[in-house]
């Protein structure tokens, strides 16, 4: 059986909560035990990091402290949330004084210690890598019979961090949407950012971003996006009306956690999977 | 075999090398190299052209070091004569006779597919026969021996003047190499053996591969006569002929290395026991050529070029014709070998499919060649299309497009006027430093200290100033932003301590501005395209850092960084009312709640059937942004106060 520490990332804890619902469901289906880490902080989502860099290593290295207590590897359902505590995990190990210096602060303040034994996956890498495909196949209740645009973004693609994915090529998402009934396409800003965290500052070049992957998505023949990237999920669901209206693109479209879609296909939330047909029959978005 | 003599050929440089390798055989003199006496059996001090041999015991004790220093030599001159089991020599040496039990190896079979076995298993023996006038044809056996090794044979020169032509009959490789006197007739050392072999046998050279390569001038009448001679001469006495014969003319060289590789891989593909596999040429070849022009020796630092198997791929590229303003994509289903690299792949497309096809074409990594492929910036001469993308289901898919953030030109050939545009308005541009330095006898050298230069460069030292700009994934969308090639060069340039304080002040204006380093709306497309991107995205984000502290958090970039930050410190976790109504204020606020975003957050539409309202997030809208800052509601982490603590340890700002 599976067992991680889950982190849940910042969206599941303030304006996403259908993520902490379905993740619960699908992880019971799928076996997997998540062992909360409730003293976990915000990853930081890049933006700490712009005011005091050591800050946010040193909050992220109390995290892995924490888990690696635990004897746990760390999960997230939120690319961004894997990409950030991926590269301050990165950066942890390769420097040695600078791990040593993190430590005395968190010996000093919560009298942990991190070792650097532990590591950060996504949902879609343990899906796909631990779990199996064939094994997930088996366990499909209600069939995605959609044409699904499988959006990653860029925080978790990269080097060392997308389980045997590959970074700029990636396919684990068409995989899944494959396995579950669906019929995936393949798409350029599936990796692309849609610049999350410029959204307050850089807004009008934040919606073009948006606009571009949404209309791309929806060109392609996509009837539904489905976002590894809770953070990235904000801006594609939230402000696509918004973007559509600043560019005059045709933005329009369904946008769903990961872990929504797998909990509908395996058979959790019918009723939420039977609104999910009617957005995309009839509403459209 | 064994060596028997050595000597110079014409064109030495005088590098010393050999000198330097074995100085007990080799001087170097001032415009070329002797063979020192004391080591030549005849006592001569020259570069022993008449190939008088070496004493014995200079042999045995330097054997090695002869080897080495020829393979050493940068320009081939030193050709090395190697002949039978028992060295001719003039000089008496004592003979202690041994009674030994002769072995004879069993000739072994090899199976035909295994390369391996082929180049190792039972007799690999080549003879090279020259028969010369002016030293050409010498020269190419000479060439054509060294090359042997390559292929797995051990390659012995023999001089045609004095060659036993029955020797030949028990031989399976022979290459002849021989030029054409007069009025085709044969060199002066090849007459005795020609006569002997218009006698020969019909038959007596059956077990017998060979090729001919003809040397002689087209002016004359008999052009490349004494190679045609023996070219038919062999075929009467039964030998078999691998490769057609080559006739060179005055320029023989080029068509002589042609002929040496394909002769040398048939010979190479001739087993232990005389049986020629076809099928093994083009394997020998591909070995050969791994072993060449890849690591050729000792140095332990020479990368070999890795062959690769062919691949099937399906290449799409994208067309763009400015004429007809008509853009789609082209593409080919072929089976390439995987060592090409992609510019060698879009060569050859163009040269066999479409001349139309553009793009830019230069050396192997040309900053302005770079593409994207599915994805991937590349410069396209640095990477082999068996690393660019992963093959899926057997076959490689290949999406060639034009670098993205460019205006495209045709095809795959994008505008870079527009970056050096905003590097020419990133001023101040092309100022000479101030420059402190050491005043020495090679000029005045930079007294800045190893670490400061290292850090500079390493912000700057990027493949392709055009790759680096197309990396950030806001370039393409914010209009004026500088993007992060100008912006890095210009962080480099505003910490390196030779810049002047007016220079510093107005760096900082440029880097602070709309289309500075906030225009950057996320380092992460930047920082995953290679470890120096990742090094550019770091120093970017000290950059910002610089800029939003120079700002005092003020503004809505610096104030969403602030807040951000205090939300954690608050709860451990980010807090949307907060950071929406200190961020974006009452006036952005009611934007949101006029352009839909408030009601889509605010509902459990896009939530697909989750909860309507979630920790008091309705507060985002109004009345929230009017008045007081609303308090949190948001819990807390555990241990909240162990972040609180860090925040006070590390930063008491928050």
């Amino acid at each position: 059986m599976a067992k991680y520490a889950y982190h849940p990332g910042n969206v599941a804890h303030s304006s996403a909560p259908e993520v902490a619902t379905t993740m619960e469901s699908l992880a019971h289906t799928l076996n997997i035990t998540l062992v909360p880490l409730n003293g976990a902080t915000s990853c930081g989502a890049g933006i700490v990091r712009q005011a005091n860099r050591r800050l946010q290593l040193t909050l992220n290295a109390r995290t892995f402290a924490m888990a690696e207590a635990l004897g746990l590897d760390i999960m997230t359902p939120c690319a961004a949330t894997a990409g950030n505590l991926n590269e301050d995990l990165a950066t942890l190990k390769s420097d040695q004084i600078l791990l040593k210096e993190i430590n005395d602060t968190l010996a000093k303040t919560c009298g942990l210690t991190f070792t650097g034994d532990v590591s950060v996956h996504h949902l879609l890498h343990v899906i796909v890598d631990e779990i199996g495909i064939d094994v997930l196949e088996k366990k499909i209740v209600n069939p995605i019979d959609f044409t699904v645009a499988g959006y990653y973004g860029p925080n978790m693609q990269q080097e060392g961090m997308c389980g045997g994915d590959d970074v700029f090529d990636p396919n684990y998402l068409e995989q899944v949407i494959s396995a579950l009934g669906g019929t995936p396409i393949v798409w350029e800003s599936r990796t692309q950012s849609v610049g999350v965290p410029g959204l307050f500052s850089e807004e009008s070049t934040v919606m073009k971003q948006a606009a571009e992957a949404l209309s791309e998505a929806k060109a392609e023949g996509a009837e539904l996006i489905v976002s590894a990237c809770n953070l990235s999920h904000a801006v594609l669901d939230i402000y696509q009306g918004k973007a559509g209206r600043n560019t005059g693109l045709a933005t329009n479209i369904p946008v769903i956690h990961l872990c929504e879609m797998l909990s509908f296909a395996l058979g959790c939330h019918n009723d939420r999977l039977a609104m999910l047909r009617t957005r995309i029959a009839v509403i459209g978005d | 075999m064994s060596i028997v003599s050595v000597y110079i050929e014409d064109g030495c440089i005088t590098c010393d090398a050999c000198e330097e390798t074995l100085p007990e055989v080799f001087e170097v003199t001032d415009d070329t190299c002797f063979i020192k006496p004391d080591s030549r059996v005849d006592g001569g001090y020259d570069r022993n052209e008449s190939q008088s041999a070496l004493k014995q015991d200079f042999i045995s004790q330097f054997k090695d070091d002869l080897l080495d220093a020829a393979d050493a030599c940068p320009v081939d001159v030193i050709i090395i004569v190697e002949g039978g089991s028992t060295p001719t020599l003039v000089e008496e040496t004592p003979v202690v006779e041994e009674e030994s039990e002769e072995v004879v190896a069993e000739p072994v079979e090899i199976a035909g597919d295994d390369l391996g076995e082929l180049l190792s298993v039972g007799d690999r023996s080549l003879a090279i026969l020259f028969g010369s006038q002016s030293g050409n044809s010498e020269g190419v056996a000479a060439k054509i021996a060294k090359q042997a090794a390559n292929y797995g044979l051990e390659g012995t020169v023999h001089d045609m003047d004095g060659f036993d032509l029955s020797s030949l009959s028990s031989m399976k490789r022979v290459l002849i190499v021989c030029s054409t006197w007069g009025e085709g007739e044969m060199p002066d050392n090849a007459e005795e053996l020609w006569n002997a072999a218009q006698k020969g046998a019909a038959g007596m050279l059956s077990g017998v591969h060979f090729s001919v390569c003809a040397l002689g001038d087209s002016s004359y009448e008999f052009y490349c006569e004494s190679g045609k001679d023996w070219d038919e001469q062999f075929e009467k006495l039964g030998a078999t002929r691998l490769i057609d014969r080559v006739d060179c003319d005055v320029d023989y060289e080029s068509p002589a290395s042609e002929w040496a590789v394909n002769s040398l891989a048939a010979m190479a593909a001739v087993d232990g026991t005389g049986v020629f596999h076809e099928n093994m040429v083009e394997a020998m070849m591909a070995h050969a050529a791994g072993d060449v022009s890849g690591a050729e020796g000792e140095d332990g630092f020479t990368v070999p070029n890795i062959l690769s198997e062919s691949i099937p791929a399906e290449i799409s590229i994208f067309r763009y014709d400015p004429e007809s303003a008509s853009t789609g994509a082209d593409t080919w289903v072929c089976s390439l070998p995987g060592h090409m690299s992609m510019l060698e792949v879009l060569r050859m497309l163009k040269s066999t499919h479409d001349g139309s096809l553009s793009f830019r074409d230069g050396s192997t990594n040309d900053p302005t060649t770079a593409i994207c492929v599915n994805g991937r910036l590349i410069l396209p001469g640095t990477v082999r299309i068996d690393s660019v993308a992963p093959m899926r289901d057997g076959t490689l898919r290949l999406r060639i497009d034009p670098l993205p953030g460019f205006d495209v030109v045709r095809d795959l050939v994008v505008d870079h006027w527009s970056l050096e545009r905003k590097r020419e308005s990133s001023k101040p541009w092309m100022v000479a430093a101030t420059r402190e330095g050491a005043s020495t006898p090679q000029g005045t050298i930079g007294i800045m200290d190893g670490n400061t230069a290292s850090a500079l460069h390493s912000v700057t030292d990027f493949c392709s100033a055009a790759l680096l700009h197309a990396s950030s994934d806001a370039a393409p969308y914010a209009n004026g932003y500088l993007g992060p090639s100008v912006l890095s060069s210009i962080w480099a340039r505003r910490n390196d301590p030779r810049s002047s304080q007016g220079s510093v002040a107005s760096m900082d204006a440029t880097l602070s501005s709309s289309n500075g380093i906030k225009a950057e709306t996320d380092f992460t497309s930047i920082r995953r395209q290679n470890p120096s991107a990742a090094i550019i995205a770091d120093a970017l984000l000290d950059a910002k850092t610089h800029v939003l502290e120079g700002d005092g958090y003020n503004g809505r970039h610096g104030k969403h960084v602030w807040w951000y930050t205090w939300t954690l410190k608050s709860s451990g976790k980010v807090n949307d009312t907060v950071l929406y109504r200190q961020v974006l204020g009452p006036i952005g606020l009611l934007g949101n709640l006029t352009s839909g975003v408030t009601a889509r957050m605010v509902t459990g539409f896009t939530r697909t059937g989750g909860d309507m309202f979630y920790d008091m997030l309705a507060l985002v809208a109004p009345p929230a942004g009017v008045g007081k800052m609303p308090r949190q509601f948001n819990s807390s982490v555990d241990n909240h106060h162990e972040v609180v603590a860090i925040f006070n340890e590390l930063d008491g700002r928050f």
